[in-house]
Parts: structure tokens; sequence; C-alpha cells
């Protein structure tokens, strides 16, 4: 619809000419009615009038019904847009055709209009006499925003800035990188771009404006001050080559810049001599979203704005806006995952011709001759003498074959023709098929085969003594997993085959990818007790430890005895206990007869007990004949005691003789 | 009567206050003076109410009322809303108001038969409007403002508008509310008449910066010296008997 066109042309200049005018939308530019409503207004003696739609009536009723109708809100809302009320028949007639959308209104959405377009865009559409719109950028033809659209002499601001002097300038400032040219029409008279790295890593900002805020204590930092010297030396740099272009400069009719943040425009503006003066009339921003200041950049942005968009008229303009490329990128980003997309037809690579094979033939011929005469010219060049052989190929003789074959036995035939393995790929099938075969003779547990396999291999490797030969083939690894034959035989809990393979120098300490060494594995106690037994019996071989197999267990004969050791320590305390207890017990049984008894008694007891304890002793003799006074009260006289009378008598006799 | 006060020394009382026949609404402030200016006019006849809504004080241009009913902002919390039924007579509808334009005082003016509504209200507002406070609604503007609530007082007997309003819309107003109608000014020039004056049919409270001239005007044209609450009833009987028949 829009056709691009660069505005240093002569088509362009043609048709800019005096009659160039902003474009204007004709529909839009209604007639604003006159503030003073009074004049067109029927005064009527009741005042009984609404001004809104000019009508009056005969009495209060009439009138308060006129103000329910649509039509009167219609009116107000035209009247506060400033614009002439309309006739009843005028509304029903619009209404009817559904023109009027809201009446109530408060719901208004704002159309995109010229006006809008044009300014969102930064750009002006203008119009010459012949009825062509063409929009470009305001900045080419006005000097800022402020500047009246009506007061300015386009086809004049047109000559002087684009087609009588050609040569503009675009600078670039940002993120310390600077880029500059200067066009003279689309050809770029100088051009420079430079790098330094100012912009902090991570954090951004400049170095400056980091400063600026810290207040007195500027970071100290090795990159900081890099950062610092690099900005001072881009102003520095910048400086020299703005010197050094200012003869071209002053011939610009326009300079557009970029320079975003203080820190950039410091570099253009500031400075005790500022490279380009802020009032100058040429100066313009750049009125449109950039990338890095590069070279490429700058020739992108300085061709988008020599270049404006023609338009046949001015619907044609309005109703294909170029929109903002970024707007529509955001919102084509948004895929519908949910709806399927239609699938797009892209064309074959490499497009194989179907004419007819003669004249096929007739073009091989010719780029054969071709290639000869080519290589002659090479030889020539190089001064080389080649034997000169004109080859004719006839291909007269060629015939054209009917394809008798249907299309499913075609693709028969290729499903015939197998993509050919490498000889890697072979190797590794059959590889895993081997394996497959010792998983499977694993699992079922027969060590049968495990012995013809051995055999077998003992065979091919002659050279190798059986335990070496057994090792390799036992300690393979066979599964993804990691597992070895014993892991499997663990596994499936062949106790056979696990001693079997212990003892054909199988290694315990394998572990599989998981850690788990064929100990760890099983789940039966009796395979568990196979590893056990020949860690006992063979302490050295290998490090159970690492085997996970516990070493310093006991065999079950020895469990046993120890069991039955136990069993009897435990049964003779019982029975020292017991013993104890029943002599307590009879002590008790004593105790409480003996209380039970009277007093009397107690003391009979008493004695009855010397008596029994002294047994054979005898305690006490009569002082004088000295026999046994045992079971019989003994006389006493001056404290010795005495048998009978006879024997005290006789003692008597005996004192008192003396 | 037409009394002179204001608000922590503002003068935009129909900004603090809503008055009507039936009730009067004050702004919680700093101190009671404002409170008691209207407890001792108007506190032997109607029910004076200390009110916020949303929190705001601003609540004459945030409600909407007459005898009969009050609109409050959705923004008002159900608590004010609870005061608000307790505190009213049970008589008066208390409606809360889903609306776009939430400052119904500046969208809306009314008295106890008509009001004058933003051009831009919603239609179901409208019927709100006119099924709570039991008045015509119409759709107008006052010299060329849509917030009528701001550029207009009125009460049963007048109605104050700004001073542009040309004579033309003065006549058309005045067919229309069918009361008369005077163009003035409060607080000495302040053409936010319904800002800055609050009126009901026996009483009017103003800015302190009311000139003499503008309270005569407003006397006048609210009919305020004649009236007494109680000869209100016996007038009003009249009205009422013809409206039933």
């Amino acid at each position: 619809m829009a056709d691009k066109i660069v505005i240093f042309n002569e088509d362009f200049n043609g048709m800019f000419d005096q009659s160039v005018n902003p474009a204007r939308i004709e529909s839009e530019v209604v007639p604003l009615i006159s503030t003073t409503k009074e004049d067109s207004i029927i005064v009527d003696n009741n005042n009984l009038a609404c001004s809104y739609c000019r009508v009056s009536f005969p009495n209060v009723r009439t009138q308060r019904e006129h103000y329910r109708l649509d039509w009167h809100r219609y009116n107000l809302k035209l009247s506060l847009q400033l614009k002439p009320p309309i006739a009843e028949e005028e509304f029903s007639k619009k209404t009817e055709n559904d023109e009027v959308s809201s009446i109530s209104g408060s719901e208004e959405d704002e159309q995109d209009t010229l006006d809008t377009l044009a300014t969102t865009q930064g750009k002006i559409f203008l119009q010459n006499d012949k009825g062509q719109v063409f929009s470009l950028y305001r900045g080419v033809l006005l000097v800022d925003k402020k500047e009246e659209i009506a007061s300015v002499n386009f086809y004049k601001r047109y000559k002087d800035n684009c087609y009588d002097n050609k040569q503009w300038a675009v600078l670039m400032l940002g993120g310390g990188h600077f880029a500059g040219a200067i066009f003279n029409y689309l050809t770029p008279l100088v051009h420079k771009t430079f790098h330094c790295y100012t912009v902090r890593q991570g954090q951004g900002g400049s170095q400056s404006s980091r400063d600026n805020k810290s207040g007195g204590s500027h970071p100290k930092s090795a990159g900081a001050s890099l950062r610092r010297y690099n900005e001072q030396a881009l102003i520095d740099h910048v400086s020299d080559i703005m010197s050094t272009w200012s003869e071209e400069l002053k011939k610009c009719s326009l300079i557009f810049y970029r320079a975003s943040g203080p820190f950039n425009r410091a570099v253009l503006f500031g400075g005790k001599e500022p490279l380009l003066d802020r009032s100058d009339s040429r100066l313009r921003t750049i009125p449109f979203s950039t990338g890095r200041a590069t070279y490429t950049e700058v020739k992108r942005v300085h061709l988008e704005l020599c270049s404006a968009s023609l338009y046949s008229s001015l619907n044609d303009a309005i109703s294909s806006p170029e929109k903002d490329p970024k707007r529509n990128k955001a919102r084509s980003s948004c895929i519908n995952r949910a709806k399927s997309r239609e699938p797009l037809e892209r064309p074959l690579p490499g497009e194989i011709s179907h004419g007819n094979s003669q004249e096929n033939l007739s073009k091989i011929e010719l780029k054969l001759k071709d290639e000869i005469v080519l290589k002659l010219e090479d030889s020539n060049d190089e001064e080389f003498v080649l034997d000169e052989t004109n080859l004719e190929v006839s291909f007269e003789d060629l015939e054209e074959f009917g394809d008798s074959l249907t299309p499913e036995q075609r693709k028969k035939g290729q499903h015939k023709k197998k993509p050919k393995k490498s000889k890697n790929q072979k190797l590794r099938e059959k590889e895993d098929l081997r394996k497959q075969n010792l998983i499977n003779i694993a699992i079922k547990g027969n060590t049968v085969f495990l012995e013809e396999l051995l055999q077998e291999r003992s065979k091919i490797f002659e050279n190798m003594s059986k335990q070496e030969v057994s090792k390799e083939i036992f300690n393979e690894i066979l599964d993804e997993a990691g597992n070895s034959f014993l892991h499997l035989a663990a596994m499936n809990e062949h106790e056979e085959m696990l001693q079997y393979l212990l003892e054909n120098e199988a290694d315990p300490c394998l572990k599989n990818k998981h850690q788990q060494t064929p100990y760890s594995i099983t789940n039966s106690k009796l395979s568990r007790e196979i590893f056990k037994k020949f860690a006992k019996k063979n302490p050295e071989k290998y490090n159970y430890n690492k085997a996970q197999i516990p070493v310093n267990t006991l065999t079950d004969e020895e469990i046993a005895e120890k069991k039955r050791a136990m069993r009897k320590v435990k049964r003779e305390k019982e029975k020292e206990k017991k013993k104890e207890i029943h002599i307590k017990k009879k002590e008790d049984e004593h105790k409480d007869r003996f209380l039970s008894l009277s007093d009397r008694e107690k003391r009979a007891l008493a004695a009855e007990r010397r008596i029994l304890n002294a047994q054979g002793k005898v305690i006490a003799r009569c002082f004088l004949c000295g026999s046994d006074m045992a079971g019989k009260v003994p006389f006493e006289y001056l404290e010795n005691r005495f048998c009978s009378i006879e024997c005290l008598k006789g003692h008597r006799m005996k004192t008192s003789n003396c | 009567m037409a009394v002179r006060t204001n608000f922590e020394s503002k003068d935009e009382i129909g900004v603090f206050a809503k008055l009507t026949n039936a009730y009067c609404l004050a702004s919680i402030g700093g101190s009671e003076i404002f409170y008691s200016t209207f407890e001792a006019e108007l506190g032997d006849s109607i029910p004076v109410v200390h009110a916020s809504l949303a929190g705001c004080r601003i609540i004459g241009r945030m409600c909407v009322g007459n005898r009969k009913g009050l609109l409050v902002p959705s923004s008002t919390f159900d608590q004010e809303l609870q005061h608000l039924r307790n505190a009213l007579p049970d008589s008066v509808k208390v409606q809360r108001i889903e609306e776009r334009l939430s400052a119904l005082g500046n969208v809306i003016t009314c008295n106890d038969y008509v009001a004058l509504v933003h051009p831009d209200l919603d239609r179901e507002t409208e019927e709100i409007i006119s099924d709570t406070l039991g008045v015509e609604v119409f759709r107008h503007t006052i010299a060329g403002n849509v917030l009528v609530g701001s550029y207009c007082v009125l009460n049963n007997r007048g109605a104050l508008v700004h001073p542009n309003t040309s004579i033309v819309d003065q006549e058309e107003l005045s067919s229309l509310l069918q009361v008369p109608l005077v163009a003035g000014t409060v607080n000495q020039g302040s053409s936010l008449v319904g800002a800055g004056v609050v009126v009901n049919d026996w009483c009017a409270f103003t800015g302190m910066d009311t000139t003499a001239t503008e309270l005569a005007v407003l006397e006048s044209v609210f009919r305020l010296n004649e009236a007494e609450p109680s000869k209100i009833a016996q007038e009003m009987r009249a009205s009422l008997i013809e409206g039933m028949s």
C-alpha cells in the first residue's frame, strides 16, 4: 500500500511542490457551533423549550417527556462536543443504521485518527494538490514538537533541509559506544565508531553517575578507576573526531543525534566548549528506537530518516498505518498453543525441471562445451599449452524406459534396502546379544552353562591360567545397571551358582551403579550365608569390608555351643537362687512357729536347743565327784554345783574340817 | 435562616456536610464546633449525624440525598453504611451505588421532586436515583459544565446556579425544575455554589466569607425567611393533597 521512497530523489522532489500542506481529514472537520445559542432558539412565552434540541413545547409534561428521549441525550452529547444538534428525523435515521454507538456514552473508545497515528510514530502526513499523501519523520522538516504545523512553509523547509543540501550527520552515543557518520545523499563521507569500557558490569549505569550518587566516597576499585579514565578518554576522543569533522559538520543541513542519559548528553553539549550548540536549529534527536551505536546502525538510521512513505490517497494512509514493529512483535509472540497452526507450504530446494529430455540433453551439451571453453581460457591465461580434444558425447542412443513398477513395489524395494550398519554398530549389537545370553544364564542360575562357558574360554585363551580366564569371565559387567554375574545370581537367589562363582574368582567387592555389592543386593539369608562362609574360609582373598560382608560372625555350631554354655550357667544360677529361697522359707517357718509358742515353751525350747547344741560336750559337772549333771537340776552351795545332796554334804564336811 | 460557619477554617460547607429536609450529615473534624453549629440550628427538628464515607471527610461531595433517601458511592465501608442506617430515620432509604463517577455530590443535585444529573451517568444509576429518591431525573449541564452537583444547589423553593449560566439556560432550568432560579455566587464570589453552601427548606449554611449580599440572595431565593419547619407541613399539605388527587 505504502511505497517507500528516498526523499532526496527527483521523483519525490517533483511531488513536493509549493502546494504541500499537512494532511486533513475532511470528514473530521466540522463547523463549530456558535457559542451563543440564543439567536437560534425560539423563545416561547412559557419558556418551555429545550435549548439542546432547539424545540419548544406546549406544556411542562411534553417538555419533561422530551428530556427522557434518546434524541435529547444524543444532542446533549453533541453539545458537549461543541457540535450542532440534529433534528429528530435525522436521529431516527441514524439509529436505524446503528450509527449512534453510545448515548449514555461513558464508554467511548477513541479511534486511531491520522493525527494520533502520526504523533505516535513521530511522523507527519503531508498532502499535495494532486491528492498524493506521504508521511515522513517530523524532525526532517520541523524543528521540535512545539512548532506549529500551520505556520510552516513545508516547501521551503524541504528544499533547505533535503533537496538543496543533502548532507546530513548522524551521531549516536550510548553505553560507551560512539558511532557517527556524515552522509551526502546516501553515501557516507566520513564515519567513525569506537567503544570505551565505561558501563559498570552487572550493575549498569556509568561510573560517573555512580560516583555522583555515592557522594564524597568514590569507589576505589581498579574497575572504577579504569572506567573513570575511559569516560574521560571517550569525551576526548569524541571531541577529537568532531573537531576533525568540523568542516563537514558545518555544511550539514541536519544533524541527528542520539545521546541518552546525562553523561552522554554532557559529551556532546557539556564542557567549556560544547561540541554542539544546543540552540542549533539543525539539531534533531532520532525519533525512533535504535540499537547499539554501530556503523550499520547509523546507516540504518540514516536510511530510515531519509525515506518517506507514499500513499495513493488519504484513505489509504489512514487504513494502512505502519504499526510500530515492536508492538506487532509483542502481539505475535503470543502463540495460541491450544489451536492447531496452519501447515506452511514450503518449496522444495533445487527444483527438478521436467521438460522434455531432448532439451535437457542439449543443455548438457552446451554446458560441457562452455566448460571446455572456460578451461581453455584459464589455460590460456596461465600460458599452458594443452592438447585440445573436442569431445562429442552423443546421447542419441539413449532410450526412455517405461517404469514398470507400481508405487507399492517401489516402496517394498526401498524397504529391502536397509541402511547399512557400520562395523562398529554390528560389533556392538553382537556384544549386546552375547551379554543378554549371559544375563539369561545368570538369571536362570544354571551352573552347567557357566562351566561350559569357562571351558570354552579356557580353550581359546590357552596361554592363560584357568584362574585368570574365570576372573575375566565372571567379573564382567553385564547390564546397564552395572550388575555382574554375582549380582544377578544374588538377586535371583541361586545359592549353587553363587558358590560356584565365588570359587571361580568372581569378585564380591564389585559394586553396581547403585553402589550395591552382591552381598547387599540379595534378599535371601541362605545366599548371605554363602558369602559369609566364603569370607570365613578365605579371609585374606578380598577386602570383605568393601564387599560389605561381615567377617567376624560365628558359624551356626559355634553359636549353638555358646548358647548351650550360656544356658548351663543360667540354670546353675537359678538352682542357687532356688536353694536360697528354700532356706529362707524354712527359717521363716521356724520363726513363725517360735513366735506362736508360749513363754514357758520358748524357754524350754531354748534349753533344749542349748542341750542339743552342746550335744556330746559336757558343760556342767559336779564340783565334788565330777559326774555329768546334764538334764539334772543341780544343787548349789557357795556358787558350786553338785550333783547330789551326798556330794554337797561331803564337800561341806571337807571344808568344815579346814 | 442562613448561618455562616466553617469547617477547620475552610469555607466549603457543601463539601463537609449534607443537609436535607429529613436529616443532616456532618463530617468528623478536629473539633466539634462544626457539628455543634448544625446541632444548635437543627437539633430539635431533624437528626444531625456524624458521618464519614470511605474514610473521607468530603462527604458532601460523595453522597446525594433528599427527604426520602440517601445514595452513597460504592467505596463506602459496610460499617459506615450500617452507622448511617442506624442513625437516620427509618423513612430514609440508604443505598449504595456502583457508578464510575463516584463523587455523587458533584454529578447529581436534587430536591425532593427533581434531580439534575451529569450527562454521562449510567442509565442504571439514573433508575436507582429515581427509585430511591423518588424524583424525576434530568440530564443537563449548567453553564456548559457537566458537574451539575458542583454548580447548582436547590431546595423545594428555589435554586442557585453558576453565575455564568445564560438567561436562556436559567429559564429552561427553571421550567424544568419548576422553581425560581437565580445565578449567583457564594463565599465571596465562588462559583462553586454546590460545594460552598448546604440548604434545606428552612435553613442554609454557608462559609464564613459569604458576603451580606450573597446571604441576602440566598435567603430570598430559597425563601428561608418565611420558612419554619412547622410552616412547611402546613404549606406542603396543599401540594401533597394536590399530588394525591
